[in-house]
């Protein structure tokens, strides 16, 4: 018997307390026994207690001590029955009998009252035990998704009051079915239904326990909660039910179990009334989920525009630092004066509010001169990333309608200026214009997005959305002039609003990480040591090669603060990054957020405790931002329920760029109040203290062989394995569907795929498991630092739960061991001359290929080295002459 | 209440350290099984608990709220501690906690050479082996229910040598060995065992105290004057309360302790460490 067997006991059994006038002689129930155990034999063993009680029947200790009497189990062995007389110290007695329900019915147990007593049962003969019960098999009680119960309270119940509520039996039952349906989002609205004389009931993690309230006794229907969540109720004299909600703690956490009674006691009152809709949360419950998901409001704070803000810092300190790069170093007075030039310059070329200009260059000091310019231009921003396929650009330029771009190298396009940043510079101050300034509720920037389906789509964020951001967030953050902040990602995605503008409006001095370096972890870390930056901005697939290249290094970090956004974060992979580096000096921060509202939406400060508990937990909404999980019909589902994430508040993009359509599906208003809303797609719950669990895209379910899967499930359960340190999973509809995983090992030691296939068909249903597991040195990411699951390989094929064996290191001479490396790397064999790139190389695999050669003991050499020398022979003779 | 909900066996109950931990337990919420031998041994030259004693604990356990239900056995027998067991089950469904705590001091005040077999033998069969028979009992009903704690009650005696004394100290040295061992086969199994280390104990009236009085009479000293003899040996010049004793058992029988198993911790004011 396990120990919830043994918990599975008290479960099964019920008592009564009937109460008696006073103590009966203990000869005389013997007596009664005897002739009772006569006629049924399973009688014999059965024992009878006697004993005092210190205090009045009516004190409260003695209703402690009956209560204690009725929830105590009888032994494991024997007749599964036991019998207890309580004699008051005022006269009065009681006798309490407890049976497993498969021992005696609840007549049962009042029959077996009346013959003890002498006073015969309600049936007049003696009631008929069954045998002892089996020990009892658990038949998977399953625990909720949305109890948020604590594991380690295992073991635990506990409860709170249910009720009056004025309603049958069968309408609680409805009832109950109707708020869980609520809870499971229509898939689960099974509860389990136990009534008095049944033996044992369907197992369900919602059950409700009817009882018939009886003159002269006291009915125990379940020494433990029956389900995980157990609505009692006992129909009262006035034709109410009251009983309590009984809850398992390891399955349910008490916030939640007691709003659930509260909306089953309400939905089942309507049902009594007749009325209809019972699923409807209501005002009260909608009130609450708001309040609880809305951020604390941004106090102090005017909308204002994002070159007026970054005017006024560069007016307090105009010689700091503002910006750091290989191409330049600028003070905020200089930024400031070069950006004003640009902006007359394209004002005199028709740009200013309304208008859009297209930026599409390498990151670097023309680029920041460029946003700002646009910015102050009174035009709004449409930033590109100089690696996009030229077909793509030209078609987001044209999507866009934006008839100004600035550029060094952009495909030509109809009826656009094309404009290099030194025309902008060298135009005569002649062709320089004012112009009319761009209000706060005007458009900064339009980023486009492209989702899983459909074509991309420009997101339009206007000014007063980034310096609430900074409002929102800058004190919480102490960001100020001493901060140095990378600027690690494209411009093109809006993490870069953040570490641009975030630095620059709070008087940081911004750092240019090249592209080249962004790829490259060990370089990467180097810039950081070397301009000792304080605030980082990462992806967390980014952070995780970070982590593994800082554990290589001694260098000393400066970094004070790590902002994680992008993607879901996987707290394991900080393990190592904390051990180096104490919550107390380096801060970590996951912020979930989105395009569409403006960068970050919650922030979750992550400390060991989170990383030990695995927690999925985004935080709460920021100051000023609103989060709330809804149903498909935009209902607010309550704490604890899975649903969709919509937000609101201070971030909430003006739209989509001339796609009304999109922009009225996705961008709502609240019916209740909430203003106005984006449907985030995202899955979420929201937690009673405010914060919000990610659980994954909505659209990433898939349909295999007639069963769902959750794509971020099987994730999930993989990045669980220890040797494992990240993974993947797609859907492969090739041929005969199946899923394919891809993981990157967690240790030096190696990653089997038949082990780690093994152990997750301990965690995972057979349907689960992926058909392939493939290992990789790491997985590919796009130019955002995101998982690129289309860049992922073929899985090894057949090969696929076979390691990979480490790269040779034979002693024939630098060459031939990278040949090795490459035609490993590749999956074909190349030769001395072959180009990485025509080959089909990109940085992900010339960091693959760098982390074998260093394995195989072989000279180190940087992502640099490849670009500038992309052959074997080239590679091979730069590491000689150095 | 620290120990509400929990059922607790404890030997030796009819009086002294055993009386002292029911009441404090009681206290706490716990449900009682009270064992004791309800009568004497005759190789013990003092008398031993009564079972009017015994139903004298249990009757202030219930004044306090506790369900109780006494045994009287001798734990020599392995029918009477079966016994025990079983009224305890059966009225409780469960133990939760054991506590060996029935022992005996005497016949002591000898070197070896002078002790017989007879008293030797009994000594050991009382202290150490009486503890192994209960625990053996008890064991198999918390198995399944993967929690329990097992609370010894040994002795400095267990620590240090004790002249004219050889076999109590070799007893309770035992006792703690027997702690350790089990705490290792239990630990996989969530079952503690520790143990607790009385100093010296006032003979408190309260619980019919007496193992102090027979100290001194096994070493001749006068009975009038033995407790401010024996709070001399102290570094703190005083005498341990057998409360101080409950509290100790009472941390190690909830679930303040839940880590902790193989302990053997001193309340002893101090002497065993000077
Ligand atoms: N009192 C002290 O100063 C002191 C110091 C150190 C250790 N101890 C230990 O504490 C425990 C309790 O001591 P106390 O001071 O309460 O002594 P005590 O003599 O007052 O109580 C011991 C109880 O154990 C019972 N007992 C003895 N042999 C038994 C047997 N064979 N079967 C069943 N019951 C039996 C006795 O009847 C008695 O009621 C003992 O193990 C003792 O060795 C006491």
């Amino acid at each position: 018997m396990s120990n919830s067997a043994a918990g599975d006991l008290a479960r099964m059994c019920h008592g009564i307390a009937v109460r008696l006038p006073r103590m009966p002689e203990m000869e005389e129930v013997r007596a009664n026994l005897a002739r009772a155990a006569g006629q049924v034999p399973a009688l014999k063993s059965l024992r009878v207690w006697a004993e005092p009680v210190a205090f009045p029947a009516g004190d409260a200790r003695s209703a402690r001590r009956r209560a204690t009497e009725l929830r105590r189990a009888p032994a494991p062995e024997g007749p599964g029955l036991r019998a207890v007389f309580l004699e008051y110290a005022d006269g009065p007695a009681e006798l309490v009998i407890v049976a497993h329900r498969a021992v005696l019915t609840r007549d049962g147990l009042r029959g077996l009252a009346g013959v003890l007593t002498g006073s015969g049962g309600p049936a007049g003969e003696p009631p008929t035990p069954a045998g002892p019960p089996a020990p009892a098999q658990d038949a998977g009680a399953r625990t909720p998704a949305w109890g948020l119960g604590d594991p380690a309270r295992a073991g635990r119940h506990s409860a709170v009051a249910l009720g009056p509520v004025r309603a049958s039996g069968e309408e609680l039952v409805r009832a109950a079915s109707l708020v869980l349906s609520r809870y499971t989002g229509g898939e689960d609205d099974a509860v389990g239904v136990l009534r008095d004389d049944d033996a044992e009931a369907e197992r369900a993690c919602v059950g409700v326990v009817l009882s018939e309230r009886r003159a002269g006794e006291e009915y125990e229907p379940c020494a433990a909660p029956y389900f995980p969540l157990t609505l009692w109720a006992e129909r009262q004299e006035d034709g109410t039910l009251r009983g309590e909600c009984r809850f398992d703690e390891d399955a349910v956490a008490p916030e939640i179990a007691s709003r659930f009674a509260r909306q089953v006691a309400r939905a089942a009152e309507r049902l009594a009334a007749g009325l209809p809709g019972a699923v409807e949360p209501d005002a009260e419950e909608i009130a609450e989920l708001l309040a609880v998901g809305a951020g604390a409001p941004l106090a102090g704070h005017a909308p204002t525009t994002i070159h007026a803000a970054f005017e006024k810092v560069a007016a307090a300190r105009p010689g700091a630092v503002a910006y750091t790069g290989e191409d330049a170093t600028l003070d905020y007075a200089e930024l400031d004066r070069r950006a004003e030039r640009r902006a007359r310059a394209l004002r005199g070329l028709g740009a200013g509010p309304g208008e859009l200009v297209g930026v599409c260059l390498e990151r670097g000091a023309d680029l920041v001169v460029t946003l700002l310019a646009v910015l102050k231009s009174g035009a709004a921003y449409l930033p590109m990333d100089v690696r996009h396929p030229r077909e793509r650009l030209r078609a987001t330029v044209e999507d866009a309608g934006a008839r100004i771009v600035v550029a060094e190298d952009f495909p030509p396009a109809e009826g656009r200026t094309l404009v290099r940043p030194a025309d902008l510079d060298a135009a005569p101050e002649a062709g320089h214009a004012d112009g009319p300034q761009a209000s706060p509720d005007d458009p900064a920037y339009v980023i486009f997005t492209s989702g899983s389906t459909g074509r991309p789509k420009g997101v339009v964020i206007p000014h007063r959305n980034v310096p609430a951001l900074l409002a929102a967030v800058a004190d919480d953050m102490r960001l100020g002039p001493e901060d140095v902040w990378t600027w690690f990602h494209s411009a093109a995605f809006d993490f870069s609003v953040w570490e641009i503008w975030g630095c620059l409006l709070t008087g940081g001095r911004l750092v240019m990480t090249p592209y080249w370096v962004s790829r490259a972890p060990h370089e990467f870390h180097r810039l950081l040591a070397e301009q000792r930056v304080t605030v980082l901005s990462q992806t967390p697939s980014a952070f995780a090669q970070l982590i593994h290249a800082d554990a290589g290094t001694s260098a000393d970090l400066a970094v004070r603060l790590v902002i994680l956004g992008g993607e879901p974060l996987d707290v394991r992979i900080l393990k190592e990054w904390f051990a180096d580096h104490p919550p107390a000096r380096c801060r970590v921060v996951n912020m979930f957020g989105i395009t569409e509202t403006t960068v970050h939406v919650t922030a979750q400060t992550v400390t060991a405790r989170e990383m030990v508990e695995r927690s999925r937990s985004v935080g709460g909404a920021l100051p000023g931002w609103t989060v709330s999980v809804r149903d498909p019909e935009g209902r607010p589902v309550p704490f604890g329920a899975a649903g969709e994430i919509y937000v609101g508040g201070a971030g909430v993009a003006l739209g989509y760029l001339n796609r009304p359509e999109l922009t009225a599906e996705r961008f709502v208003d609240d019916p209740y109040g909430g203003g106005r809303l984006y449907r985030s797609g995202d899955r979420g719950r929201l937690r009673p203290d405010g914060r919000l669990d990610h659980l994954g895209r909505l659209d990433n379910q898939v349909q295999l062989r007639g069963f769902r899967i959750e794509l971020d499930e099987v994730r999930a359960a993989l990045v669980e394995d220890p040797a494992v340190r990240a993974a993947a999973v797609v859907l492969n509809e090739e041929g005969d569907p199946r899923l394919d995983a891809y993981v990157v090992p967690a240790g030096p030691g190696p990653a089997v795929p038949a082990e780690i296939r093994g152990r997750l068909g301990r965690i995972l249903p057979d349907y689960m498991i992926p058909g392939t597991i493939t290992v990789l040195d790491d997985l590919p990411l796009t130019v955002n630092g995101k998982v690129d699951t289309a860049r992922l390989p073929a899985p090894s094929a057949g090969a696929a739960l076979v390691e990979e064996e480490p790269a040779p290191a034979r002693g024939e001479g630098p060459a031939a061991a990278m040949l090795e490396i490459w035609r490993r790397a590749f999956g074909a064999p190349v030769s001395l001359d072959d180009d990485f790139f025509e080959l089909g190389g990109n940085s992900l695999l010339a960091i693959r290929i760098s982390a074998a050669m260093r394995e195989a003991g072989l000279p180190q050499i940087t992502l640099r080295d490849f670009y500038l020398n992309p052959t074997i022979r080239g590679l091979e003779a730069a590491m000689t002459t150095r | 209440m620290r120990l509400s909900g929990k059922t607790a066996l404890i030997t030796g109950a009819a009086r002294g350290l055993g009386r002292a931990c029911a009441l404090r337990f009681a206290e706490e919420g716990a449900d009682l099984a009270l064992f004791d031998l309800g009568g004497d041994i005759d190789e013990v030259p003092y008398p031993l608990g009564g079972a009017d004693q015994l139903e004298h604990t249990a009757e202030l356990c219930r004044k306090l709220g506790a369900a109780v239900v006494t045994a009287t056995g001798d734990i020599r027998s392995q029918e009477s501690v079966a016994r025990a067991v079983e009224a305890a089950t059966d009225r409780f469904g469960r133990i939760d906690v054991l506590v060996n705590n029935a022992g005996i001091v005497a016949p002591s005040g000898k070197d070896l050479h002078e002790v017989d077999e007879r008293e030797w033998a009994v000594m050991l069969d009382v202290n150490l082996t009486g503890a192994w028979r209960m625990t053996k009992a008890v064991v198999p009903g918390m198995l399944p229910r993967r929690s329990g704690s097992i609370i010894n009650v040994a002795s400095t005696a267990g620590l240090v040598g004790y002249r004219r004394f050889a076999g109590y100290v070799a007893s309770k040295h035992g006792l703690i060995g027997l702690t350790r061992a089990a705490a290792l086969d239990y630990a996989p199994l969530k079952i503690r065992v520790n143990a607790i280390c009385p100093g010296s104990v006032r003979d408190d009236p309260l619980v019919d105290g007496r193992m102090l009085v027979e100290i001194a009479r096994a070493l001749d000293v006068p009975v009038q004057e033995h407790e401010g003899t024996f709070a001399q040996g102290q570094p703190a010049n005083e005498l341990v309360e057998p409360d101080d004793i409950a509290a100790a058992a009472l941390w190690l029988a909830g679930d303040d302790s839940r880590r902790v198993t193989g302990a053997v911790i001193t309340v002893d004011g101090g002497y065993t460490v000077r």
